[in-house]
């Protein structure tokens, strides 16, 4: 009710109160002579009062649970930011390392591969390991790749790109 | 009586840094006279960019999913 945004609550209990008293005085007062001419007024008075009093008290039993209501909604988004922070420091975390993990096993096969680039390597190894790395690099220094197949594979790297068929 | 939805609403959720960067571009090979050991590299390369980049969609369905629990715990 936007009344409460006005009123302080402490109106509301006065009202039902006043209206309470005035009913009262009505009836319990109406028995004193020279103020029995005012009863039906005062009685009048008080039950409009006390009605209206009653109804802003059940309005504002309403807003207090409502209110009560909207703070814990405010909790429980407050605690989803905080656990959903948790989640994306966990999760970046965690994809840090898988990326670390695939670059450094990446890393090491090509490194693997850069042994075969020169004779260089054959200085470092002895006996039928010297024999196969030989074998290797002859392969590798009298066949160089088609240029057609290095075409068919920059097609395959490219294939998001341009047309769509 | 108190059916009705609170007036609050939460803020979309921030994806984590690491899952909006865009996937990289696969490598091409570059000249004519290739060894076989140049274009072993670039493939893979190629391998690892990949792996980086499924690695990214498998965090984006982890997310999504971790994401959609915490929501739902919230209608409750």
């Amino acid at each position: 009710m936007w009344i409460f945004t006005i009123m302080p609550d402490w109106v509301v209990h006065a009202l039902t109160a006043l209206g309470f008293l005035a009913l009262v005085a009505g009836f319990v007062l109406g028995m004193v002579p020279f103020i029995k001419k005012y009863s039906i007024p005062l009685k009048i008075f008080g039950l409009l009062i006390f009605v209206f009093g009653c109804y802003l008290e059940g309005g504002l039993a309403n807003e207090t649970i409502w209110q009560a209501r909207v703070k814990e909604v405010e909790a429980q988004v407050a605690n989803m930011k905080a656990e959903s922070a948790n989640l994306n420091t966990q999760l970046q975390e965690a994809l840090g390392q898988k990326k670390e993990v695939i670059r450094e096993k990446g890393d090491t096969i090509v490194k693997y591969v850069d042994r075969f680039k020169d004779r260089e390597v054959l200085k470092e190894v002895q006996g039928p390991e010297r024999v196969r790395i030989e074998k290797v690099i002859e392969y590798i220094e009298h066949c160089p790749v088609p240029k057609e197949l290095l075409e068919v594979h920059n097609k395959a790297a490219t294939m998001n790109k341009g047309e769509k068929k | 009586m108190f059916k009705q939805p609170v007036p609050i609403v939460p803020d979309f959720p921030n994806a984590t840094p690491e899952l909006m960067k865009k996937c990289e571009e696969l490598k091409t090979v570059d000249g004519d006279k290739v060894l076989i050991t140049d274009l072993l590299k670039i493939i893979v390369q190629n391998y690892t960019l990949y792996y980086e980049c499924s690695t990214k969609v498998d965090g984006w369905q982890e997310w999504y999913t971790e994401q959609k629990k915490i929501y739902e715990k919230l209608k409750k």
